[in-house]
């Protein structure tokens, strides 16, 4: 984990890189009805779709999420939590953290999209922000 | 079997996880996230969802002890575990930038737990911030609950004694509030 970095939300760099990598889940994934990129903390760093009010809500709440889905993993010692899925009737929620940072990336797709390929879009965004971020590093 | 869930609330750095691991005869649950909000508190981590810890009291009396978030944007966590609460210790750090208003507020959000069974009041850190006073902090809570009993004890929540001073203190008023809410029901 990159510790040292500066808070991802304060960021410029970070937050133009998370704006590019939503609008790029977009267009690849037309069932995205909402996606917001935050910190472990539950701070917003960049959101497609919602209001600021929903963004910053939805960032604190998806934080809480990762946090217990991690506790429960870590609980019953089957490793490190991977992602998590909240299905309902309408749609489907699901959340990832981004490879090596201290972020996640939480999308809400309706339901005519398959879990599978929204799985497979978002583990794409959050493995191209990681890279996004690294070439800012380097 | 009688089983209380039993809050820890107040601001964040105000020792709620610490107070639950010097409790808990169980591994506490804890759901800590690298902090990156360094102006509200100089810690490296801040719970985001809860924490969860079990103490026995008395021969087979259950108590089971949730702490949640100190930041008001994981509020939607508040409300989710008030609900089964019946009883709140509230932390607050006396060397926090304003800790009568922290009392105030969180007061404001949780104090509705003294009719479901009792509060009481835990001011930590007072070894680091000499003020305010003690008297200070029941003055605001005369102030905000008028006519509650809610007691005030300064206390370390790394020290297992004195938070369960803090802790005994509220069951017994819990217990007190159901004995007199059974016999006035009895009485009805």
């Amino acid at each position: 984990m990159n510790n040292a970095a500066p808070s991802a939300h304060k960021d410029p760099h970070i937050i133009a890189c998370a704006g590019e990598v939503l609008e790029g889940l977009n267009e690849f994934c037309r069932s995205l009805r909402y996606a917001t990129f935050l910190t472990d903390d539950g701070f917003e760093v960049a959101s497609f779709g919602g209001d600021d009010k929903q963004n910053r809500r939805v960032a604190s709440m998806a934080s809480s999420m990762q946090a217990l889905g991690d506790a429960v993993a870590k609980d019953l010692r089957i490793g490190a939590a991977e992602y998590i899925i909240i299905a309902a009737e309408t749609g489907y929620v699901i959340q990832m953290r981004v490879p090596d940072q201290l972020m996640v990336l939480a999308a809400h797709f309706d339901a005519a999209e398959t879990v599978g390929k929204a799985l497979s879009v978002v583990r794409l965004a959050a493995s191209n922000m990681c890279a996004m971020i690294r070439r800012e590093a380097a | 079997m009688a089983e209380h869930v039993i809050l820890f609330a107040g601001p964040m750095g105000a020792g709620k996880t610490t107070a639950i691991e010097s409790l808990s005869e169980i591994e506490t649950i804890r759901t800590e996230a690298n902090n990156t909000d360094r102006e509200t508190a100089d810690k490296d981590t801040t719970t985001v969802a809860l924490d969860y810890g079990e103490i026995t009291v008395g021969d087979e009396d259950k108590v089971r002890l949730y702490g949640v978030p100190g930041q008001r944007r994981f509020n939607f966590m508040w409300t989710i575990l008030k609900e089964r609460a019946v009883g709140l210790v509230l932390l607050v750090n006396n060397d926090a930038a304003d800790p009568i208003q922290e009392l105030a507020d969180f007061l404001d959000e949780f104090g509705d737990l003294h009719e479901k069974g009792g509060v009481v009041v835990c001011v930590t850190r007072s070894d680091v911030a000499t003020s305010p006073h003690i008297d200070q902090y029941a003055e605001k809570i005369r102030e905000v609950l008028p006519g509650r009993m809610i007691p005030v004890f300064t206390a370390d929540a790394r020290n297992t004694d004195q938070m369960r001073t803090c802790l005994m203190s509220l069951i017994a008023n819990i217990e007190m509030t159901a004995m007199i809410a059974a016999s006035q029901e009895r009485a009805a």
